[in-house]
């Protein structure tokens, strides 16, 4: 029954007409309490609306499971597969983060020292965060996460100073808390991560307690992959021609195995129209250095030198271009010595092919710099190793031909900056590099 | 316990070290005893009240949190002692140990089984209600010592609610009296043998031990007079007016902590299971239970206090159950409505119980020499059921007019309930 008023609506509960007396209030009291005393030894509810029963949680026993939003603190997540971590270092956390408690350092490539898009240390101070998920949320990269975990007590006052090794959970981690917000965000941020990956070189940006494991992981399949190498070569190769040929279908296979782009192993298999490949490879050579964005000067002027290049040079030049690049793909790993020894093959070939010299090591430190990207993996003693070797060699061109040590030389130090970008070292590309010369 | 020392020592010690010695040893093992049953009733208090609140209760402190009082114990002796600035030092010290004395005196008379008891004397009746009185005292003193107005309203309440109950306390306890024929009482229990409603009148039956007063119209109201009155004594729901920690925080509890809190509370968990144990005894048939008789009969006396001791100790743990299922179910009375209850009703509920059990006692033992020869022929069984119909008739009767006359006339009523209504809803009624 309802009764209107100017106001409000007023419900009137309809109760039972007699009255409780003599007592009958009292019993019907009990009757209630004994029924909850009852029911709560024997039924347990999940459903507060239920009216009698245990509902207590023995918290460290047993927990509830928590929803999928709830956040904590932030962590960092990275790939599980190649132990890349998905944070760039943009710096976005730590602008918006409100108590200022996010701290982070890039890192920087350390032959050339420039930034890259990976993060060398990253902070949180977990004691004075307030866990309002900023940080989460404007991550272009989804690369900070709020976790789920609360239980963070501690007497030691330093450790919710927490670094990056103390952040780092692999997606799978985050995939399983919080698996609806991961299957959103989940295409774009591989996306990034492979764009940002791509610039990275070296272990820079794997998560550093994963870095010897990848790294065995990497000289096991280099190992197989060497094996099988060694025993391509073997076939002799009767003319140029053909060595070119089997360096291009290497290349291809290689670079079919390692997954890449099938657009350069095209871009090396086209050769039998000359002048048109050759005019290709220059272009590439060029987009390349545009992507590297590294040096745009070097690139502009590998179009030129394509294009005043000699007829009788074109062919020396575009073969040892598309050697020095097969090999380098090969392996990925002899970029140093192939490119040395397309310039010692260039400087030999003729005083006047200094164009088509330069041409072919740019090519050389084209093709180098995109297998860099594709492996990763120690650079410090490839570097070093092929660093000798390439300063060696120029040196040698240079008395072979005076009109030619400046190009040899030119090509010979872009060989070995493509060198220090690449990643390992191989025993067989001098082989074939003898074979072509 | 003096005979048992006297058999080792007699030689050696004067008589009255002996007593004393003796004497010493009962009140530890009395008061041990009621400690460790106070732990026993804490933890059933408060696992019981979470249960009838859904909850699970202390579940940490040893098994299923049995051990939790002492760690609150611990933590509560461990606390700083506070005196406040204006307090009556003296009296605020001593209020806490009066009352637990009152109450564990209560310890000294009553019988734990068949043949267990600390002292026997013949007017422990008596003895129960002077001693339980004290406890007032001590309240008041706390009240008064700590200088604070809740702690004096809370004494103050406490302790006209103590008068006010103790009459049909002892009203009640005096119908027990007027039964067995003598303030004692360890003879109590033995008269409630045999079984239900007859008793031991029936030659050749079985004694059972089930013939207790509670199944006999005076006893019943009796014990429904005592358990109510023994709520408010012991100061438990719905009669807790004077720790009402939601109107004067903890009554004459208020100022005090530590140590002296503890004993406060030690004194009131002792007098609720010193009164329950009374309850048992007078009317529940205190250590009277199948086998008891049987065991000591077939000449296993230790055996049969033994058992007696089980079925003592079974029937004050569930009235205590009970009283905490009442403590989760029953609102707190007003002060009026708590005076209204002890006076207007209890309290003549009491004293014609009294009158019809002086009926009980005369048809079932009175005869030609008191001046009634017509009861002279009848069997023992008829006696008691002319008596147990004659007192049911006398009582149900009085009940119905107490509840009667202390209702208010129906008219009234409604006028109340439709001006509650208005109130409430700001509509006038529709009837």
């Amino acid at each position: 029954m309802t009764v209107e008023t100017t106001r409000h609506r007023v419900y009137v509960v309809e109760r039972p007409k007699e009255k409780l007396r003599y007592g009958q209030g009292l019993i019907a009291g009990l009757d209630v309490v004994i029924k909850h005393f009852t029911s709560a030894f024997t039924k347990k509810i999940d459903n507060h609306s239920q009216i009698s029963g245990v509902f207590t949680v023995q918290y460290p026993e047993e927990k509830r499971p928590l929803p999928e939003a709830f956040r904590n603190f932030p962590i960092l997540l990275y790939d599980d597969e190649t132990g890349h971590e998905l944070c760039t270092s943009c710096f976005q956390c730590e602008r918006i983060c409100p108590p200022q408690v996010i701290h982070m350092t890039q890192e920087r490539d350390p032959q050339t020292g420039k930034a890259v898009p990976s993060v060398a240390e990253f902070i949180i101070e977990y004691d004075a965060c307030m866990s309002c998920g900023l940080c989460a949320e404007v991550c272009p990269f989804d690369a900070i996460k709020m976790d789920h975990e609360f239980e963070l007590s501690t007497s030691d006052h330093g450790e919710m100073t927490v670094r990056k090794n103390g952040l780092n959970r692999p997606v799978s981690y985050y995939e399983k808390i919080a698996p609806t917000f991961w299957a959103e965000a989940k295409d774009s941020a591989y996306k990034k991560l492979q764009g940002s990956m791509k610039r990275r070189s070296g272990g820079i940006g794997i998560a550093p307690h994963l870095v010897d494991k990848i790294k065995q992981a990497r000289a096991e399949l280099e190992a197989q992959t060497a094996a099988a190498a060694a025993e391509a070569p073997a076939k002799p190769a009767t003319s140029d021609d053909k060595a070119a040929r089997l360096a291009a279908i290497r290349a291809k296979n290689t670079a079919q195995q390692q997954g890449e782009s099938p657009a350069t192993a095209t871009d090396a298999d086209a050769n039998t129209p000359e002048d048109k490949a050759a005019r290709l490879a220059a272009i590439r050579a060029k987009n390349a250095a545009k992507k590297q964005g590294d040096e745009p000067a070097t690139a502009s002027a590998a179009p030129e030198a394509s294009a005043e290049a000699s007829p009788q040079d074109e062919k020396a030049a575009r073969l040892a271009a598309i050697r020095a690049k097969n090999a380098a793909k090969k392996q990925g790993d002899e970029p140093a010595a192939a490119s040395a020894a397309t310039s010692e093959a260039s400087a030999e070939a003729s005083p006047q092919d200094e164009k088509a010299a330069r041409l072919a090591a740019i090519r050389a430190k084209n093709a180098a710099k995109k297998q860099a990207e594709t492996t990763s993996a120690e650079p410090e003693t490839a570097a070093t190793d092929t660093n000798t070797e390439a300063t060696s060699t120029p040196t040698a061109d240079a008395e072979a031909s005076p009109q030619d040590e400046k190009a040899a030389r030119l090509a010979a130090i872009r060989a070995k900056n493509a060198a220090k970008k690449r990643t390992e070292q191989n025993q067989d590309p001098p082989a074939t590099d003898d074979d072509a010369a | 316990m003096v005979e048992f020392l006297r058999q080792f020592l007699g030689d050696f010690l004067p008589n009255w070290l002996i007593h004393l010695l003796a004497y010493g040893i009962m009140a530890t093992i009395l008061l041990v005893v009621a400690v460790v049953m106070t732990i026993v009733l804490v933890w059933i208090e408060r696992r019981g009240v979470a249960r009838v609140q859904d909850r699970l209760g202390p579940n940490r402190v040893g098994f299923e949190g049995s051990l939790q009082l002492i760690a609150d114990s611990a933590k509560l002796f461990t606390k700083e002692d506070i005196v406040p600035r204006n307090a009556d030092r003296w009296v605020h010290l001593l209020a806490p140990v009066v009352t637990l004395a009152s109450v564990a005196m209560m310890l000294a008379v009553i019988p734990w089984g068949r043949d267990i008891v600390a002292v026997d004397i013949n007017v422990a009746v008596l003895y129960v209600a002077a001693v339980s009185s004290v406890s007032g005292v001590g309240l008041l003193m706390a009240g008064l010592g700590s200088s604070n107005k809740f702690a004096l309203l809370g004494a103050m309440r406490a302790v006209a609610q103590f008068i006010s109950y103790e009459l049909p306390l002892i009203l009640s306890l005096l119908v027990v009296v007027l039964l067995a024929g003598s303030m004692s009482i360890t003879g109590v229990p033995a008269i409630q043998g045999g079984l239900p409603i007859v008793g031991t009148t029936i030659e050749g039956a079985p004694d059972l031990g089930l013939g207790w007063h509670v199944f006999t119209p005076v006893g019943a109201l009796a014990f429904i007079v005592f358990f109510t009155s023994a709520l408010a004594e012991g100061e438990r729901t719905p009669f807790d007016i004077p720790e009402a920690d939601s109107e004067i925080i903890a009554g004459f509890m208020t100022e005090y902590s530590g140590m002296k809190f503890a004993v406060f509370y030690l004194s009131q968990y002792i007098m609720n299971f010193v009164l329950a144990m009374i309850a048992a005894i007078a009317f529940l048939g205190g250590w009277q239970g199948p086998g008891v008789a049987w065991l000591v009969n077939s000449g296993n006396e230790l055996a049969g206090n033994i058992l007696s001791l089980f079925w003592m100790m079974l029937k004050t743990i569930t009235i205590f159950v009970f009283l905490v299922l009442i403590r989760g179910a029953w609102p707190r009375l007003r002060v009026d409505q708590l005076m209204n209850l002890a006076w207007k009703f209890l309290f003549p509920l009491a004293l014609f119980n009294i009158m019809s059990a002086a009926f009980w006692v005369a048809i079932t033992q009175w005869g030609a020499a008191e001046g009634l020869p017509f009861l002279e022929g009848q069997g023992a069984l008829a006696r008691q059921l002319i008596a147990w119909v004659v007192t049911f008739v006398i009582n149900a009767s009085v009940v119905y007019w107490l509840l009667r006359i202390n209702n208010k006339p129906p008219e009234e009523e409604e006028f109340i309930a439709e001006a509650v209504q208005e109130k409430q809803t700001g509509v006038a009624s529709l009837s």
